[in-house]
């Protein structure tokens, strides 16, 4: 025990400064998801602000950020087993690591959300199948999608871990994960497809079947989800590589890698703008009207209409920053672009949740507002404060990027 | 033997292990496992199943006696099946009958008054201990320092205005409700016959919404619009009622008894109609200051719309004015009682009549006793008797005045330092004070006139009735007065209505409360606002939130998340700066509340602050414990000189 | 109503049985709550000492005071209770009934049957209150904190309904498990078609002025298909409805309505016209 603590010990203080305050706040983080999510799980979710006027709260919208970002995963393993971009091999690993966690913490915090999580795996053995091979709820998409893709990343994960010094020693291993290596594209393949399938369902479809709410049905949904994931996801990607090198001082990725993927980037993220534009023009002169009601008074309610206005702004200016050459190519913009590009996605996903729920259905009803409790921040940001830990962990004792090892290596 | 190899092990292994799987998959305790699972993880309760049955009982909780079919399972009564009859107050019963929160057995005071601990203690030895008290008081000659407070006139209220005024005492209070009101200002409660008037008009009395007897009103009120009944109602603020009449009449707050002098004036002036009440000569003397025109001012209400309405009242064929403002909780002045009932007088219409309430008539008493009663004045109501009366022994039957009177607090104070005894199946405000309370019971409990009672007696408890002929069993002196062998031979003959004489118009009094009516009604610079209450149908004036059932149906602008809401007009709310869900006081010459939320609205007249009742109690189980706040502790607390009660409708107020 | 003329629709497979409708006239509803109450007695409502608790508490009955002040102002105000419970929505095709909430849930814990009432398996569903996303009358209530009926109130249980679990949604049946009752009754009494037993929900039952009507519409003869056919039926926040047939066609032709099956009655146009978002 006492070595334990000692080696603990050991390892805490060998990191500088910052690195200490950020492993306590990130550990503190922890102990409260713990703490709290003990309570949510045994004593319900009557400790959270949601309500039954306002039934989805901030850990969907972590679902939805969370599965929209961690689609840059699929994507830039799409081009780079797919499309053979090889530029892109220095960051597989490290997207792959965070798809995998992003899809985890999905699950994770779908757990949370529902009321009876010993009924989880009702959505398993009682789909809700349609009358075709679609199934008919959107949800049971979702949990089919995650969960088969969830299986994918972690056959992708494998062998990343068996690249591990002391594993890759053992031949058996050595060769496992070099093959699985070679046939990764059959897993890019169906994780595109798979990824395609449920971006539109929980990113999408999720909202745009709900015929009776004005402030959500949009056939248009679907389809602006799949390259808000693309865009979005993959400039989240480049943002957690590009801190990550930032926190370990070394060029983590070749700077080539960075701005291949940020031009993927920027052009995934002009058609989510393009889709994006459709999807509110359809919204706000088909199906809003058809309903009997303004778009401005649905989403210029209790969060105002800013939330959209600042998506948009969000979007283009990460689209100029990261498509133009002189932009890409200066440190400052490219952080810009990304850190925009990964943030006017997530806006995206608080417009939908936020404003969904706060719309009143009666005429006579007030706009409802929404203050998470502590036990839903904790639970939320204490997830993610897990997340960060893994990829730190990652970071230091895998060959997340192989590109920093081989530089190592010819140093020695 | 041969020696078993790595190879011949690892075959042996590896075939165990599949055939057992085998084995285990095709014996069918996976499936028996997942089976056990899915039940487990989808456990639910279902409440016990007996033998579907139903049975007849009488709802006693007004005069209507509506009749009700119980649908019980095995012993247990499980709804109230009520086929188009009986309102709220019926089908409330089963919470009431049920309660987590009824009392078991009597109950001593354990610790100092209102800190609610209590020693449960036997039948035989609260009696005994209240009779000794009791004994006491009539040895010392404080006979008229004995008191009894009745929440309505029921058959225990009359068995207990009996036991006082058999030692000697006149102090027999009832809480101002409808009955108790006109009964003090008119000398019987007023009878409508809503079933066949073809003219209603209403000076505020929310009839629609559980004021007076709802069951009969709403059967009646269904057939209005055939009939061809008009109904106008009189009223500031927009209610329910209101939205249902034909005619909403706005009235300037607290103006209902002028808008009635006026319509008297257009119909003894203009009309020359004539009432047959007592004294009615010198009520038409003071008319005279009540011309359309000055009443046009009074009340907001337009002289040709004055006479409008006389005109079609007169006019009708069987028109009745109706008074009581208010749903559960009224608060009418007795000139406004007056004024409103001389209306159906001066057009000698045949749907009004008045008729009282027999009682049990007057006991005999011991040579004391009677010395007792006649040196003795009574206080002309409750809250006088409060105020200005004293008491040293105190009965509450299932009353609750230190929650209902203005005069809560000074009520407070003299309970602390009498000998107090409530009768009630549950704990409320005024019972907290109390040195023992004697458990009562709900009607489902207690033989009615349509038979045996649904279900057995919750634990020890009695109807209050029977607790008060047990009571006097053991006081030598009154036993005699009390000849009934127990309660269950009482209530075939219980009292019923009588038809009241004719009634008096009480000149001196009503004199005089005119003239201050008028005082505060008129503006005041400190106070420039007025205090309305606006009563949620369900919750009334505070006996409903004992309910759970109905706790669920408070909306959002009457109380929620732990605020009470009150309404104010929007303008109103402009000039003094309150905006939509703020948190304000409210300041009376008589103190302050604290902490309600504002709601704006175009429901309540400008310069109007419109306030629920019955919120702010203290005990009254945990369901109505400490929610919101009792405007009672604020609202004029001017004592009606006929009535005796506090004529708290319209208190001046100002907001923070 | 233009989209009603055909009130006789089957189902195509299998054919509905019933189609189980409700009119509420709020011309005699006077608000007075009995309704509310007479649901929660007989669904079990749970009992929290909080209940005032609005955003969280479970009913299944919401008595919704209603006011014109936004668009009037005093004196010319006035006040309404709208009973509201679940509409029992059907979609565009009655035949094929297609409430936004059923197709949404992910375990089939909600279903429409074949007397067009959308049912609720508590002991399935998992919580995920996708359903009450989908709603657009919030007629669904979830189960935030364990449902109870402490002490003495669980003797007042109702044993035809069972208590739900902690973090799952319930709503209201239009009270069927009486009609189960009921057909139980007419099968123990040797009645052949259980079908044609009619029955009344509990809040129907309590009305003391007889302002809500059920039965079936697919029944042209039953009052509540002619009460649906009266000219003044509205249906809660459902203004298609009182569009030019054409433009109703064409609306219904871009997108699914609920269609409650839910009826209300009213002579007065300000209840109308707040059926609309100004």
């Amino acid at each position: 025990m006492k070595k334990i603590i000692d080696y603990l010990k050991n390892e805490f203080n060998s990191y500088s400064r910052n690195i200490r305050i950020a492993l306590v706040v990130l550990c503190a983080l922890v102990g409260l998801f713990i703490i709290f999510g003990i309570q949510i799980l045994f004593w319900g979710l009557g400790y959270t602000d949601m309500s039954n006027l306002y039934p989805f709260g901030q850990w969907i919208i972590g679902d939805l950020g969370l599965v929209a970002l961690g689609g840059g995963a699929f994507t830039t393993g799409f081009f780079l087993y797919i499309f053979r971009v090889e530029k892109l091999e220095p960051i597989i690993n490290s997207t792959v690591l965070i798809g995998f966690m992003c899809y985890l913490f999905t699950l994770v915090f779908l757990v949370f959300d529902i009321g009876q999580p010993i009924r989880a795996w009702f959505g398993y053995t009682y789909p809700n199948w349609g009358p075709h091979l679609m199934p008919q709820s959107m949800l049971t998409e979702v949990v089919w999608c995650l969960t088969l893709y969830f299986c994918i990343l972690f056959i992708e994960l494998i062998p990343l871990p068996l690249k591990h010094k002391v594993l890759d020693k053992i031949p058996a291993l050595h060769y496992i994960g070099h093959y699985m290596h070679k046939l990764m594209w059959i897993m890019a393949a169906a994780g595109t497809f798979l990824s395609f399938f449920h971006q539109g369902s929980l990113g999408g479809g999720m909202w745009g079947v709900l015929y009776a709410k004005p402030v959500w049905f949009d056939p248009m949904y679907f389809f602006w989800v799949i390259p808000a994931a693309m865009g979005g996801g993959t400039s989240f990607m480049l943002l957690c590589a590009y801190i990550a090198g930032k926190v370990m001082k070394k060029e983590v990725v070749p700077i080539e890698t960075f701005h291949t993927l940020a031009r993927i980037s920027g052009v995934m993220l002009i058609i989510f703008l393009v889709t994006n534009a459709i999807h509110v023009y359809t919204q706000a002169t088909i199906y809003v009207p058809a309903a009997d009601r303004r778009y401005v008074d649905i989403f210029g309610g209790y969060y105002g209409l800013w939330m959209v206005v600042i998506e948009f702004l969000f979007t283009i200016a990460a689209i100029v920053f990261l498509n133009l050459k002189k932009f890409r190519e200066q440190e400052r913009f490219f952080l810009a672009g990304i850190s925009l590009g990964a943030l006017g996605v997530a806006m995206s996903k608080c417009t939908v949740v936020l404003h969904g729920s706060s719309v009143p259905n009666f005429p006579w009803r007030p706009f409802i507002g929404y203050n998470p409790t502590i036990q839903e921040w904790s639970v939320f940001l204490g997830g993610l404060a897990t997340m960060v830990l893994i990829y730190m962990w990652a970071a230091k004792y895998l060959p997340l990027f192989p590109h920093l090892h081989k530089h190592e290596n010819e140093e020695h | 033997m041969k020696k078993i190899d790595r190879k011949d092990f690892l075959t042996l292994t590896g075939g165990a292990v599949v055939g057992g799987l085998t084995g285990t998959v095709f014996s069918g305790a996976p499936f028996d496992a997942l089976q056990w699972l899915v039940e487990w993880t989808q456990d639910q309760h279902r409440p016990p199943v007996g033998r579907e049955h139903f049975i007849r009982t009488v709802c006693d909780q007004c005069r209507d006696r509506c009749e009700l079919s119980i649908r019980m399972s095995d012993d247990r009564a499980v709804m109230v099946q009520t086929s188009n009859t009986a309102c709220p107050l019926g089908q409330n019963a089963l919470q009431l009958l049920y309660h987590s929160e009824r009392i078991q057995q009597p109950l001593k005071r354990d610790g100092r008054k209102g800190s609610g601990r209590w020693t449960p203690v036997s039948w035989d030895q609260a009696l005994t201990d209240i009779a000794a008290k009791v004994r006491e008081k009539a040895q010392a000659n404080k006979r008229h320092l004995i008191a009894g407070i009745s929440r309505e006139y029921n058959l225990s209220s009359a068995l207990l205005d009996r036991l006082v005024a058999a030692l000697g005492s006149r102090n027999s209070y009832y809480e101002a409700t409808l009955e108790s009101l006109t009964t003090a200002a008119l000398g019987g409660v007023p009878q409508y016959d809503f079933e066949n008037t073809d003219y209603i008009l209403s000076f505020g009395a929310r009839i629609l919404e559980g004021w007076g007897q709802p069951n009969s009103i709403l059967k009646a009120f269904k057939g209005w619009k055939e009939r061809g009944t008009r109904f106008v109602m009189a009223e500031t603020n927009m209610s329910r009622t209101a939205s249902l009449a034909d005619e909403w009449v706005p009235v300037k707050p607290g103006t209902e008894l002028f808008l009635a002098l006026g319509i008297a004036y257009v119909l003894v002036r203009e009309k020359g109609r004539n009432s047959a009440g007592t004294g009615f000569a010198g009520w038409v003397t003071y008319i005279n200051d009540f011309t359309p025109e000055q009443v046009a001012g009074i009340t907001g209400v337009s002289a040709e719309k004055i006479r409008e309405i006389a005109d079609a009242f007169s006019r009708a064929a069987r028109p009745v004015a109706v008074c009581g403002r208010g749903i559960r909780g009224i608060s009418s002045s007795a000139a406004e009682i007056t004024a409103v009932y001389a209306l159906n007088s001066l057009v000698n219409t045949r749907a009004a009549s008045l008729s009282q309430f027999a009682g049990l008539g007057n006991p005999p008493m011991s040579q004391e006793a009677s010395q007792s009663y006649d040196a003795n004045e009574a206080k002309r109501g409750l809250d006088e008797f409060i105020k200005d009366g004293n008491f040293e022994l105190v009965f509450i039957n299932g009353a609750n005045p230190l929650h209902r009177s203005v005069y809560g607090e000074n009520l407070k104070a003299k309970l602390e330092n009498a000998f107090v005894v409530s009768v009630m199946p549950l704990v409320n405000d005024t019972a907290l004070y109390s040195d023992y309370i004697l458990p009562s019971l709900s009607f489902l409990e207690t033989r009615t006139s349509a038979g045996d009672a649904v279900t057995t007696p919750y634990g020890q408890s009695r109807p209050a009735g029977q607790a008060l002929l047990d009571l006097a069993a053991k006081i030598d002196e009154v036993r005699g007065a009390f000849p009934w062998g127990g309660f269950a031979e009482l209530v075939g003959n219980a009292p019923a209505m009588r038809p009241a004489g004719n009634f008096a118009f009480n000149n001196e009094a009503l004199k005089s409360q005119i003239t201050l009516l008028k005082k505060l009604i008129s503006e005041d610079r400190n106070y420039p606002l007025s205090l309305i209450p606006c009563e949620h149908p369900l919750v009334g004036d505070g006996d409903g939130l004992a309910f759970p059932y109905v706790l669920k149906n408070i909306d959002n602008y009457t109380y929620s998340l732990g605020k009470l809401w009150v309404l104010i007009n929007r303008q109103t709310a402009d000039a003094e700066g309150v905006s939509e869900g703020e948190r304000i006081d409210i300041e009376s010459s008589r103190g302050e509340i604290g902490s309600v939320r504002a709601h704006l609205t175009d429901t309540v007249a400008p310069g109007v602050v419109a306030i629920p009742l019955g919120f702010g109690q203290r005990a009254n189980t945990k369901y109505a414990e400490d929610k919101g706040v009792n405007p009672k502790e604020i609202m004029s607390a001017e004592i009606d000189p006929l009535t005796g009660c506090a004529d708290w409708w319209l208190t001046r107020v100002k907001i923070d | 109503m233009e989209h009603n003329e055909s009130a006789n629709i089957t189902r195509k497979a299998p054919a509905m049985r019933r189609r189980w409708g409700m009119a509420i006239d709020l011309d005699k509803c006077t608000g007075c709550g009995n309704c509310a109450i007479a649901c929660a007695q007989e669904n079990n409502m749970p009992i929290f000492k909080d209940d005032s608790d609005l955003p969280k508490r479970v009913t299944f009955l919401d008595l919704m005071k209603v006011t014109n002040d936004r668009d009037a102002q005093y004196p010319n105000v006035h006040v309404a209770y709208i009973p509201k419970m679940c509409q029992q929505c059907e979609g565009n095709d009655p035949s094929d009934p297609k409430p936004p909430c059923v197709s949404v849930c992910p375990v089939v814990a909600t279903d429409v049957g074949d007397d067009g009432v959308v049912s609720q398996v508590w002991s399935r569903c998992i919580g995920c209150r996708y359903c009450q996303s989908s709603c657009p009358y919030e007629a669904r209530a979830f189960n935030w904190w364990k449902p109870r009926n402490e002490g003495r109130f669980q003797e007042s249980l109702n044993p035809d309904v069972s208590i739900a679990s902690r973090g799952t949604v319930v709503k209201c049946t239009f009270c069927s498990h009486i009609w189960k009752r009921e057909r139980d009754k007419a099968v123990a009494n040797g009645e052949l078609d259980i079908n044609a037993v009619l029955y009344t929900p509990a809040c129907v039952a309590s009305c003391p002025t007889g302002a809500m009507v059920f039965g079936d519409l697919n029944d042209p003869n039953s009052e509540v298909s002619r009460l649906s056919r009266d000219r003044r039926a509205f249906r809660l926040v459902h203004t298609i409805d009182e569009k030019p047939a054409d433009e109703q066609k064409r609306l219904r032709g871009i997108k699914n309505y609920p269609n409650p099956k839910v009826y209300y009655l009213t002579s007065q146009q300000w209840i109308r016209d707040m059926q609309r978002f100004r």
